[in-house]
């Protein structure tokens, strides 16, 4: 007897375990945002449309290439045609790849999930002619690419998201500095972490951000391990970033580990807003479409 | 048995449990975490007592294989043996009589029988005796029986001509004294040559049963060791002439001390002198001799005769039958082919005329003549001479064939039928070396050097019933044979001459033809020569077995065992007849070599060897070796306990699964 396939969401392409079986992260970039636009039941072109707004005359450093010729030939005089979504933003891309990134209790660790979000939005910025650029890091900048909108940026990107390994530990103060001195544009910035670091050293190294003009958005992976262990014994804990052995007892993990995790978030969450950023807290079990949705909203309320 | 190697390298297997254990406890406990930062150290040390509880599993685990390694090694607990003392009980008397070739010596079988005479008459009251005649085998004359029914035997003692080997003679006695109770006395009266001694020495100590006390009296016979004339060897050269190797054993030949005489046939022929050498060998060298047709008697003998006449006649077969007719079928006699083959088969042991007849001129009546024949290329045989060969085939006749320059234009091969897949001219086709050899046939029993072979082959495709004896590389026959009837027919797959094979030039080519000559004329080959107390293997004789008739004109089988005997010991020196399906053999005996040399063993080794049995036992005293006689038997005075570690080990097995499981339910979870 024939049987038929069951019909399946597009919305089932934004689960991490459905990316992670993709071995191209451009792929996998593509993939979720297509399928992430598909489920929003409105035009694939949703944000990236070039629909005409208005003309303006042109002035002293705008592109020429927008100059609508038609006009100047009837009126002799020279305008832009501006479109809507036209905003040639800059997207800067943070992730973090210290150790305890790569953790993961679903199979699937934090810097994976935050390889394919980090993918996944140059590929929407790709698509609407932003620049896109990232940086790496550790306790250190362990890779760095400048925003770019040319053809080819957008490998380029996903490259260097490709390579990235959790390999050391957690330092914001030294790349979030060095990013600073690099970056020169007003743009948007996307931080991807776990934010395993004192509240006060994000503050201290966002705010300068936020300052310059910059619009900040952290991206806060958690494993549900993380946010709701459960525990049926005693067990010893290996720090991943510094080695450090704690054996804890399954009521600890049950009640105050979770309020003290929770207090972390809420902690963040209250210095990401006073620095007019703002804070998404991901669980990596789930889809992504939560992290597209507000970089989407984020980027129209900023844009 | 606790400190054999293997018992103490399984102890070793006792740290496996303590070395997972301890892998456990470090590696279940211990998980990654992303970050420490929000975790507090529980108060109570939980983990601890867990480690005491699995050292319990543990333990249970190490005991069980502790348990598995001592059931392994078979521990027994002793009984203390009941120590039986000479003079609280009878004697068993042994007596061993040489009877080996070299007893002909002298009078040294008389002599050995007054040494038993002696021993039988100092035996007490209640005492029993044994006597064996030793040789190549060991015979029993009387079992445990009293000192006057051993006295009647002794004059049945007689000389054989076998070989006495020390070490064989106390093997085989271990097995006729395994139910003996009393202690034993050996008696054993010999001569005890040098080349009788075992190759080690440890094999010549009896083996100590139920606490029985053995002691060796040693009767050595000859108090001097005489010169002994033998004759080595004799060899056959070029048909005409008759070498003789003479050997004297503790002495050195003079000149004109000894005679050699030449028999052909039982015809004195021709009498030499042996001359004179001091290392004690000799050559004499019979010209011009003439030798009957078929099989001769070749004896020579020396004279005058020394005291150990028997080895001074060396009994000899010459097969002076003319080469075998073959007939070979050429397209043209003076061919490369028919030179390869005529040498190859003019070599071989047997010896064989090749008879080269062209194929257009052959006439095939004449065929039932040859028991098999050689086609050098099927390719040129005619579809009159196909017919007449397949039924030579049918009837019983054999053929060797190859396919020639001459089978290029063939499809099909002539006799077997089978198709020939790619009849592609010879010198356009690849070489290609031999890969597969079935070496259990009886053409190719030497097999080494075909791998060296290079051959172009016709692609014949073989029938389900067909053998592939040789096969290339890709798999293609080389060399097919098909059993027709009662014939053969054995095909070679490309040409006899070096055109498109290099094995007519290789040395393998020599010993094959040999072999497939001897394998298709169904000639079995007997070995002519044997020595003394040793068996002819009648089955070599081919088909069933035949007659035998020993040198006295008696025959030695039976009507039915005429057709089911498959040997026959070969007790007397002189010429065995044997009539087998294919014609009469003569089969030559003689004495081992080793009898002839007269040198006993040196007192020091005697005196070794009688320690060694019985402590300082002297000749003729009857002693108790108590540490022999206290050492346990296996049979009746241990108890082995490994079938209570295995009670044990099915307990611990019982008891680990209980508390393992326990464990088990304990450590579950996630994180």
């Amino acid at each position: 007897m024939a049987t038929t396939a069951p019909s399946r969401s597009p919305m089932h392409l934004l689960d991490p375990k459905v990316l992670a079986s993709l071995s191209n992260l451009e792929l996998v970039a593509k993939m979720a945002v297509e399928g992430f636009v598909v489920g929003l039941h409105r035009s694939p072109k949703f944000g990236f449309s070039q629909e005409f707004v208005e003309y303006r005359a042109y002035g002293e450093g705008d592109d020429p290439r927008y100059i609508d010729w038609n006009v100047y030939a009837r009126t002799d005089k020279t305008y832009i045609k501006r479109f809507l979504g036209e905003t040639n933003s800059h997207l800067m891309i943070l992730l973090d790849s210290s150790a305890s990134m790569g953790y993961g209790s679903q199979g699937l660790s934090k810097l994976q999930v935050g390889k394919f979000l980090a993918a996944s939005l140059a590929y929407m910025a790709s698509r609407q002619h932003d620049a896109v650029g990232v940086m790496v890091f550790a306790d250190e900048v362990l890779s760095y690419r400048p925003p770019a909108s040319r053809s080819g940026s957008l490998q380029g990107v996903i490259h260097t998201l490709d390579k990235a390994e959790a390999l050391k530990g957690t330092a914001i103060s030294k790349p979030m500095t060095r990013f600073q001195e690099h970056i020169r544009r007003r743009g948007l910035v996307v931080v991807i972490s776990d934010f395993y670091c004192d509240t006060q050293e994000l503050l201290d190294n966002v705010r300068p951000l936020a300052v310059q003009g910059q619009d900040v958005i952290l991206f806060h992976l958690l494993d549900p391990s993380e946010l709701a262990p459960e525990l049926k014994t005693s067990t010893l804990f290996e720090d991943m970033e510094t080695g450090q052995a704690i054996e804890v007892s399954p009521v600890f993990m049950q009640k105050e580990y979770r309020e003290r995790i929770n207090a972390h978030i809420s902690a963040i969450q209250n210095a990401a807003s006073g620095m007019n950023c703002d804070h998404v807290l991901i669980n990596t079990s789930d889809s992504l479409d939560k992290a597209l949705h507000s970089y989407l909203t984020f980027r129209e309320k900023r844009g | 048995m606790l400190i054999a190697p293997l018992f103490l390298l399984g102890l070793l297997g006792l740290a496996l449990p303590w070395w997972l254990h301890r892998l456990e406890t470090q590696i279940t406990e211990r998980e990654l975490f992303s970050t420490t930062r929000f975790l507090e150290p529980s108060k109570k040390r939980i983990h601890v007592q867990r480690k005491l509880r699995y050292l319990v599993l543990m333990a249970l685990r190490m005991a069980f294989l502790a348990f598995l390694v001592f059931a392994f090694a078979r521990p027994v607990l002793f009984k203390k043996p009941e120590v039986k003392v000479v003079g609280d009980d009878n004697v068993h008397h042994v007596l061993m009589i040489d009877t080996s070739f070299s007893m002909h010596e002298g009078s040294k079988l008389n002599d050995a029988r007054e040494h038993a005479v002696q021993i039988l008459a100092n035996m007490k009251s209640g005492d029993v005796a044994s006597l064996y005649a030793a040789s190549s085998t060991l015979t029993t004359l009387v079992d445990q029986s009293s000192a006057d029914e051993v006295r009647k035997q002794l004059p049945a003692v007689a000389a054989d001509n076998g070989r006495l080997d020390l070490g064989a003679m106390v093997a085989a006695l271990n097995g006729l004294l395994k139910n003996s109770k009393a202690n034993v006395v050996l008696h054993v009266i010999s001569d005890f040559q040098l080349t009788g001694q075992a190759v080690r020495f440890a094999d010549m100590i009896p083996d100590v049963v139920n606490g029985r006390a053995v002691t060796l009296d040693i009767q050595q016979l000859g108090a001097k060791t005489p010169a002994n004339y033998m004759v080595e060897s004799v060899v056959v050269e070029n048909r005409a002439s008759v070498i003789a190797s003479v050997r004297v054993f503790n002495g050195e030949i003079a000149a004109g001390a000894k005679k050699a005489g030449l028999s052909i046939n039982g015809s004195a022929v021709q009498t030499l002198d042996v001359p004179a050498s001091s290392s004690g060998l000799a050559t004499v060298t019979f010209k011009n001799v003439m030798f009957a047709e078929g099989y001769n008697k070749v004896d020579i003998r020396l004279s005058p005769a020394d005291t150990l006449a028997d080895d001074d006649v060396r009994y000899t077969v010459f097969d002076n039958s003319p080469p075998a007719p073959v007939l070979l079928l050429t397209p043209d006699t003076k061919s490369l082919g028919v030179t390869y083959l005529t040498a190859a088969l003019s070599t071989a042991p047997r010896g064989y005329a090749v008879e080269a007849k062209t194929i257009k001129d052959f006439d095939t009546r004449v065929l039932q003549r040859y028991p098999w024949l050689i086609i050098e290329d099927l390719g040129a045989v005619t579809p009159a001479l196909a017919a007449a060969l397949t039924d030579y085939v049918h009837g019983g006749g054999s053929v060797f064939a190859a396919l020639g320059q001459r089978s290029n234009t063939l499809t099909t091969v002539p006799v077997l039928g089978l198709a020939v897949a790619a009849p592609t001219p010879v010198k356009d086709q690849a070489t290609a070396l031999i890969s597969q050899i079935d070496s259990s046939h009886p053409a190719l029993n030497d097999s080494s050097g075909w791998n060296t072979v290079n051959v172009r082959v016709y692609k014949v495709v073989p029938a389900a019933e067909d053998r592939i004896l040789i096969a290339q590389n890709r798999n293609t026959p080389v060399l097919i044979e098909r059993n027709i009837g009662a014939g053969h027919f054995v095909l070679f797959t490309s040409s006899l001459d070096n055109s498109a094979s290099d094995l007519p030039v290789k040395p393998v080519f020599v010993s094959f033809m040999a072999e497939l000559a001897q394998y298709l004329s169904n000639e079995k080959l007997l070995v002519k020569e044997q020595t003394a107390d040793s068996y002819l293997q009648l089955t070599q004789s081919g088909g069933g077995s035949g007659q035998v008739e020993d040198p006295n004109g008696k025959k030695l089988l039976s009507l039915q065992g005429t057709t089911q005997a498959q040997e026959v010991l070969l007790n007397l020196t002189g010429y065995y007849r044997v009539f087998t399906p294919s014609g009469e053999v003569l089969v030559a005996v003689n004495p081992d070599r080793r009898e002839s040399d007269l040198s006993p063993m040196s007192a020091k080794t005697l005196q070794d060897w009688q320690t060694s049995v019985a402590g300082a036992a002297t000749a003729g005293a009857v002693a108790v070796d108590t540490a022999l006689a206290s050492k346990p038997s296996k049979d009746a005075n241990e108890i082995e306990i490994w079938r209570f570690f295995l009670l044990g080990m099915a307990a611990l097995v019982l008891a680990e699964s209980l508390l393992g499981n326990r464990y088990l339910n304990f450590k579950t979870g996630t994180f």
